[in-house]
């Protein structure tokens, strides 16, 4: 009997919701109201995500986000600032005694990207996971990703970039020196890359969507059955949107 | 007190940047803020690392004893970062 899993496509949200879901995911399956779940989401307004132990100000340009409209928030997880605007972010939340999650990190790291590489050979994009977070096609990154655990929860999200907007992305974060800006934008594109890039041609959320989930069953040899937030977790969005995502003192925590 | 800021790279591994607070005349820590890129499980083991250096020596060896002790005592996990890449990188802020 093939093991059911959720799949969530939650749509465009700000950043401090997409976190707040996230979050709200990882609780209800640690209190066993939802099985294993994968979530596809987008973000509008574009929105800068930086690590749990990065400091807001020394990563981010915070007035430029603000002219910009663009959101500034802290990740539950670890990693880098990373600009999220043309790409689709997912977030599986596992529990961690589960068979096909080893309790070494690096190990699920490389598991579950492995699902990602699948969904992108489906698209026809050769790549290949790279410790110790990434998904490269040749040396160029096209994903990031990042896992925190809690309660016996694990929590990986990441981006796969359908497109990449070098300059916008310099023009948001801090660049330690104005006069290397050009070398650091050209250094970036050479290091960074997309869907649209490798195929030649524009690549949809949704063709990326399908192609990640089949990429997620094949790997973990389970069904993802399309759901949607039960009560409670539509009830923790709201509260963690409140009382963590949307805070000053989170986000500005380092 | 002496305040002092350093960014330094971990050979094979993240970004750390370091704040620390020291006093030149005892060679005291006072305070120390380290961010960057890593991972650390579970997450507050950062401030627990931050804590254990506070009133020590400007010293390698003092300040990994710390470190080590720390990560043992925690069942930390360090990913992209360790503590001998951040006591190196402390000890730069005293240059």
């Amino acid at each position: 009997m093939t093991e059911l899993w959720r799949f969530l496509q939650t749509g465009y949200q700000d950043a401090f919701t997409n976190m707040a879901i996230d979050r709200a995911i990882l609780e209800a399956h640690r209190e066993g109201l939802v099985p294993p779940t994968l979530r596809v989401y987008g973000w509008a307004p574009p929105a800068i995500s930086i690590g749990y132990f990065q400091g807001m100000n020394e990563e981010v340009d915070v007035q430029a986000c603000h002219k910009q409209g663009v959101d500034c928030v802290r990740r539950i997880t670890g990693g880098g600032a990373v600009f999220h605007d043309k790409e689709l972010t997912y977030s599986l939340v596992v529990s961690e005694s589960h068979p096909m999650i080893s309790h070494n990190i690096l190990e699920s790291y490389a598991r579950i990207c492995g699902a990602l590489v699948r969904g992108l050979d489906g698209l026809g994009i050769q790549s290949s996971f790279t410790p110790i977070n990434d998904i490269v096609v040749g040396s160029q990154k096209i994903s990031g990703n990042a896992q925190t655990r809690k309660q016996g929860v694990v929590l990986q999200h990441g981006t796969i970039l359908l497109d990449v907007d070098v300059e916008m992305m310099f023009t948001l974060l801090q660049v330690p020196n104005e006069k290397i800006k050009d070398k650091l934008i050209s250094d970036v594109r050479q290091r960074v890359t997309s869907c649209s890039r490798v195929l030649g041609r524009p690549v949809s959320f949704d063709d990326v969507s399908r192609n990640i989930r089949h990429g997620f069953e094949q790997t973990f040899a389970v069904q993802l059955r399309e759901g949607t937030l039960n009560a409670k977790e539509r009830d923790w969005t709201d509260k963690y949107r409140r009382e963590i995502f949307n805070q000053h003192a989170w986000n500005y925590k380092r | 007190m002496t305040h002092a800021h350093t960014v330094y790279k971990i050979p094979h591994g993240k970004l750390v940047k370091i704040t620390l607070e020291y006093d030149p005349q005892t060679n005291l820590i006072q305070k120390v803020n380290i961010t960057g890129d890593f991972f650390i499980h579970p997450e507050d083991g950062l401030e627990l690392l931050e804590t254990s250096i506070q009133d020590t020596f400007f010293s390698h060896d003092v300040i990994i004893k710390r470190l080590d002790e720390t990560v043992t005592a925690h069942h930390l996990t360090l990913i992209g970062v360790t503590t001998e890449g951040l006591t190196e990188g402390i000890l730069r802020c005293r240059a």
